[in-house]
């Protein structure tokens, strides 16, 4: 083993995203020299997030950090859409207590919010190095891994621990044989529109005032491609898009603008976005498949965590990410840290990372939530039961007079059957769906 | 002796957000042409007028191997005259003073015109070419209407340069991180006896262009571009030096170069 001593910094984290950013943060503030590395020219400059950001974790990290966070709107609706062609059905919530601290969740423009943490593991003592790509790791005669290499001239950098936290296709991870053979069924791709308007209008669409904002979260309305759509509102613009399973896409040979524009002339969200004004449009790749695509977490003087680790939730009413990222990055930097003061870096003594991710909601959720992701992106979920459960719907609230009130019970099973639903798999994925919310 | 690169660090946007400012890439030849032109043991200094961001791309200078950075504190507002009074006096008995050609929010580009008169020294500016030898330097400016100059320059000068002229080195991780802890030499701005009251944004002078011919849309685009008509094809000839000038200027005539 190496003198640690003699190493540029006992910590060397990869990416200042979220996660990258909490354990440069942890790492720091237990007194360890920590090099945290970001390949853009700022933290979040290559970010094209649209979405709710749940910062609670961040409460042990940055103690009442909603006083200077970068935060667009504080969710205060939330809501859930079943789109078929022409209907939606929505189930909409609203409580006023979650715009007031300490808040529950907040859109953001993830280029000022990653840039605002990583100035928080900056202040911890982290020092933040900028337009800088890692292309590899350096290993010692044993493999353990003992550094970085970068895209700079003289850009080998030693340290006691890597913290890989480069993101959806972490490079570090594969190459330290962490994943297993990467399969495209585990992943989305994640497209999304800025859509410009002018505050006032966003508030009175949405029924909301002042940094209120709403979250909407979308099934059907993918044109047949297996996935999901979204809505946020920011300040004065409005972010909507769908994630697409990526199988589902290259088979069906569909563009994902054209499902965007069909999703933006549906009934149910063209109102919502009418005169808008497309600012961006972007798209990233998402580890969606939760828990049965994780690698594993820990190797000989590295650690991988965030997306990178494949910590992303799609659980239908769950869509979560970000704070997964922060806790993992958290708990990767003090597992790290206290690593380094045993002066044992091995496999075994960076262990405690996946013992507190066991211990948290972060392996916790994805381990009751296992199956989910697979519910929620199969073709039932997604094709037959939002044309069944609308159907349902427009039936019972249309008024056939002179003809008497149909029994609730009879338009169930004569819809179940028009969407070709069998009764045995409605069952077993009520089941499953059961097993997991419940 | 020293050899100093003056940088302008910009914000090029209405917001005022920081993490878009930087220095122009004619700068960024400056402060190349800097490092390529020091001799051994000469110091080499970058220069920045302005707030404290300013010191975000001082630091990115000193990655480069620079071996000190100063910054004055000065509005970024302040003209381009007091910036050169300011440069001038931390700067004076340099050897050699490089600076961009142009500044990314395209200022007036005068300030190293001022500043060759405020070290008394002499300038070449608007380079296009810069050749360094052992003791002089071959240097190539850009005059209206498609004229060079070619110039020898052998001692203290204020030289500008465009952007096309050198591309930045990339500076390693090692100076990356020692520029993080680089000691910022701070020192305030001086006013200036001529200051500007009024400064106009860069407006490029209108030019009057002649009407395309042509009746119909599609005849004037084909006017414009040319497209469609009959290339003039090139021919070899083997005639007496005479016959050949003649021949010369009888095309030249026949394609309308000449009158």
């Amino acid at each position: 083993m190496n003198r640690p001593d003699a190493n540029d910094a006992d910590v060397i984290v990869v990416g200042a995203g979220p996660a990258g950013s909490c354990a440069a943060i942890a790492a720091a503030r237990a007194g360890r020299r920590v090099i945290l590395i970001e390949r853009g020219p700022f933290p979040g400059s290559k970010n094209m997030y649209g979405g709710v950001v749940y910062p609670r974790i961040l409460d042990e990290l940055v103690p009442r950090w909603w006083e200077t966070a970068p935060v667009q709107r504080w969710v205060v609706r939330r809501s859930t859409m079943i789109l078929s062609e022409t209907g939606a059905l929505s189930v909409d919530y609203r409580s006023n207590a979650w715009g007031q601290p300490p808040y529950n969740g907040a859109t953001a423009y993830r280029p000022d919010f990653d840039e605002w943490l990583s100035r928080q593991a900056v202040a911890a003592g982290a020092q933040l190095v900028t337009s800088t790509t890692v292309t590899g790791l350096l290993r010692d005669a044993s493999g353990r891994v003992v550094g970085v290499r970068t895209d700079r001239p003289d850009g080998d950098l030693t340290a006691s621990v890597v913290i890989a936290c480069d993101g959806v296709n972490s490079f570090l991870a594969k190459e330290a044989g962490l994943y297993s053979a990467t399969d495209p069924s585990n992943f989305t791709l994640g497209v999304k529109e800025t859509l410009a308007l002018p505050k006032h209008v966003i508030d009175e669409r949405f029924g909301v005032r002042d940094d209120q904002g709403v979250d909407i979260e979308i099934l059907g309305g993918t044109s047949g491609v297996n996935g999901g759509g979204f809505v946020y509102t920011n300040l004065d613009t409005i972010a909507l898009g769908v994630v697409l399973k990526l199988p589902k896409l290259a088979a069906q040979k569909k563009r994902p603008e054209e499902i965007i524009a069909t999703l933006k002339a549906h009934p149910a969200i063209a109102p919502l976005i009418e005169g808008a004004e497309v600012k961006e449009y972007s798209a990233h790749v998402i580890p969606e498949a939760g828990y049965s695509m994780m690698p594993t977490m820990v190797t000989d003087g590295m650690v991988v965590a965030g997306d990178a680790a494949a910590l992303c939730l799609a659980a239908g009413i769950w869509l979560e990410g970000v704070n997964f990222a922060m806790a993992s990055g958290m708990c990767a930097g003090e597992a790290a840290a206290a690593a380094v003061a045993r002066n044992d870096v091995s496999a075994k003594g960076l262990a405690p990372y996946t013992d507190k991710l066991n211990a948290t909601f972060v392996l916790r959720d994805h381990k009751k939530l296992r199956k989910v992701p697979g519910l929620v992106l199969s073709d039932r979920v997604q094709q037959r039961y939002p044309a069944f459960v609308t159907s349902v719907v427009e039936r019972v609230f249309r008024v056939d007079n002179p003809q008497p009130k149909p029994g609730l019970r009879r338009i169930v099973r004569q819809e179940r059957k028009r969407a070709g639903i069998k009764l045995s798999e409605l069952i077993r994925d009520g089941w499953t769906g059961l097993r997991g919310f419940g | 002796m020293t050899v100093v690169a003056c940088l302008k660090w910009v914000i090029p946007r209405v917001d005022d957000d920081d993490r878009f400012a930087g220095i122009s890439a004619a700068d960024q030849s400056a402060l190349e042409f800097a490092l390529l032109s020091a001799r051994p043991g000469e110091d080499v200094v970058a220069v920045s007028a302005g707030p404290l961001g300013a010191e975000r791309a001082l630091r990115d200078a000193v990655a480069c191997g620079l071996s000190r950075a100063i910054r004055i504190d000065l509005d970024p507002r302040a003209s381009s005259s007091a910036v050169a009074s300011s440069i001038a006096s931390a700067v004076a008995g340099a050897r050699l003073v490089w600076c961009g050609d142009y500044s990314l929010d395209r200022g007036t580009g005068s300030m190293p015109g001022f500043l060759a008169a405020r070290l008394g020294i002499g300038q070449a500016l608007g380079l296009i070419d810069v050749t360094i030898g052992d003791d002089s330097m071959s240097v190539v400016r850009r005059l209206d209407g498609a004229r060079r100059e070619i110039m020898r320059v052998t001692g203290p000068a204020v030289l500008s340069v465009e952007g096309s002229t050198a591309r930045l080195r990339r500076a390693s991780l090692r100076g990356v991180l020692a520029a993080d802890n680089a000691i910022i030499d701070v020192i305030a701005g001086m006013s200036s006896p001529i200051d500007a009251v009024d400064e106009k944004p860069y407006r490029p002078r209108a030019r009057a262009l002649a009407a395309p011919s042509g009746t119909s849309a599609l005849d004037r685009v084909r006017s414009l571009t040319d497209a469609g008509t009959a290339t003039q094809r090139s021919e070899t000839v083997v005639l007496d030096p005479p016959e050949a000038a003649a021949r010369i200027v009888g095309a030249l005539r026949d394609w309308g170069y000449l009158g």
